[in-house]
């Protein structure tokens, strides 16, 4: 009986509680660029858009998926230990001296889109997406709810 | 759209892999022509496309505290206005539009990058002795710069700045900062804007960053409404601000300057700040030192302490001390205490009562209430 409501109650708590996966989720860039790699600090500078030139001199363009989309949350997360609404005043911030936040793309597949054809983008998509239009130059683990 | 892409690019890259040897001659001549003016069309033609699929995946348009942006012309316009109203204390109440400000920026990817603030202070005010009057109003270039990039480490900005002195005078606009009466130290003890040449960056060390700057003000050329003082005559500085984690900040200035006012005095001012936020709570402190050359005994020490707590929903409780030199007069100090609410983040509404000893002059009591907002 004991085993039972274990059981039942854990049953509960799985159907109640979201639950979450790991998703790897890949840097791209565009194939031309001569990079090989990124780190994860660079690419918080990036983010940040303290770091604007790559190691090369070409302006990097960040690139962002919607505020409410749970990779960007996730991503978010994984690089910033922040989600994206907890950046709202720096971004603020930044507003006021001229800087803009990273372009905000509709889709993964607009990020692919525009990093295929556009020098300097850099932009984040789930890895199962990747094709080779694109170059990858980071992996980062981030946790979505399934 | 697709296909076209693909095509293109597979195009772009069969041009950069020709790897034929060279013709002669006339031969060699047309095929160097050739090849120029293929790269070029090739590159005219991806940067039309990055910006036909920008255009059409983009979430462009205008957004609240964000601005718009002009089509591709990397001209992006926004800005802030606030409102103020004060009163309950010893002088009479008053209501104020007093900031509108309008940002213009452009940054087509280049390494050049040009940003302006143009700002209409006391647009509209009316007080207990006064009707509703926009006489007073009058346009002052808040801020006019060129900034080039020279590496990733170094830019060169030249233009009229806000002075790099803690963190206050650099984000000073109202929907940025968390009370409607802004501390006695940030602006009384050294002139709020610079003219001049400005080197600034941001070099890593190792898992921190350290931001700096390094400025001269030669000039008062773009200072032409001079309503409140000081103004430097020439002054020579430097900020420091090191980010120790995400949450902590710590910030060092230093400025050698001469006033307008009394060209012949060099004046050596130093300051410490912090910043640190943790989730909705944030501590700020700035504390300058200025000592001068002046026969009279001018030295000063100013400095506060603010603290912001999250009360409920998007309220948050303000508290703030400060203590400042005056010349000529008592030690002043003075408590803050408010609600301030951010119903969105561009947007915010802000109540305080300010009270103190020896603060009639610098910074009187009263109740202080604004409403501002990013556009």
């Amino acid at each position: 009986m004991v085993r039972l409501s274990a059981l039942f109650i854990a049953t509960i708590i799985g159907l109640v509680l979201p639950a979450f996966a790991d998703e790897p989720l890949a840097i791209v860039t565009q194939l031309s660029n001569p990079l090989q790699s990124v780190s994860l600090e660079t690419l918080k500078q990036v983010y940040l858009r303290k770091t604007l030139l790559d190691s090369n001199g070409n302006r990097w363009i960040p690139l962002n998926l919607p505020a409410s989309d749970p990779i960007r949350e996730g991503f978010s997360l994984a690089l910033f230990n922040k989600r994206p609404d907890d950046q709202e005043q720096y971004w603020n911030e930044q507003y006021f001296q001229g800087i803009n936040p990273p372009e905000v793309f509709a889709s993964e597949e607009a990020i692919m889109r525009f990093v295929e054809i556009t020098p300097g983008a850099i932009g984040y998509v789930r890895k199962r997406t990747v094709d080779d239009r694109v170059k990858i130059l980071a992996t980062v683990n981030i946790r979505t709810s399934r | 759209m697709n296909s076209l892409l693909r095509t293109t690019f597979s195009y772009r890259q069969g041009d950069f892999r020709l790897n034929h040897a060279p013709p002669k001659s006339k031969k060699r001549a047309w095929y160097a022509l050739f090849r120029t003016e293929l790269t070029a069309w090739v590159t005219v033609l991806s940067l039309t496309l990055s910006v036909a699929v920008w255009a059409e995946d983009t979430q462009k348009g205008y957004q609240l505290g964000r601005g718009y942006t002009l089509g591709n012309s990397g001209v992006h316009l926004g800005g802030y206005a606030g409102a103020e109203i004060e009163g309950l204390g010893s002088t009479p109440w008053s209501f104020n539009i007093n900031d509108l400000s309008l940002f213009v920026t452009w940054d087509n990817g280049s390494r050049l990058r040009f940003f302006s603030e143009t700002e209409v202070e006391d647009l509209l005010s009316a007080g207990e002795h006064q009707s509703l009057d926009g006489r007073k109003a009058q346009f002052r270039l808040e801020r006019l710069y060129l900034d080039y990039l020279v590496n990733d480490n170094l830019a060169v900005r030249l233009g009229k700045i806000l002075t790099p002195i803690g963190q206050w005078n650099v984000i000073h606009a109202d929907p940025l900062v968390w009370t409607a009466t802004r501390p006695v130290a940030t602006d009384n003890l050294f002139a709020e804007h610079a003219t001049g040449l400005m080197l600034h960056g941001n070099v890593p060390i190792g898992e921190h960053s350290l931001e700096y700057s390094v400025y001269g003000d030669y000039s008062s050329a773009l200072e032409p409404s001079r309503t409140e003082p000081p103004f430097f005559d020439n002054a020579l500085g430097t900020h420091l601000r090191y980010t120790i984690d995400d949450d902590l900040k710590i910030g060092f200035s230093y400025v050698d300057f001469a006033l307008q006012s009394s060209a012949s005095i060099r004046n050596h001012l130093a300051g410490f700040d912090f910043a640190w936020t943790h989730q909705r709570y944030a501590i700020n402190s700035e504390i300058v030192y200025r000592n001068n050359d002046a026969k009279t005994n001018n030295n000063a020490w100013q400095g506060y302490l603010q603290g912001v707590s999250p009360i409920v929903g998007n309220f948050y409780a303000v508290g703030r001390y400060e203590f400042f030199d005056q010349p000529s007069k008592q030690f002043g100090q003075l408590g803050v205490l408010g609600i301030a609410y951010r119903p969105i983040p561009p947007l915010v509404w802000k109540i305080e009562y300010r009270i103190g000893e020896h603060n009639r002059d610098l910074a009187p009591d009263g109740l202080f209430s604004s409403l501002s907002v990013l556009f």
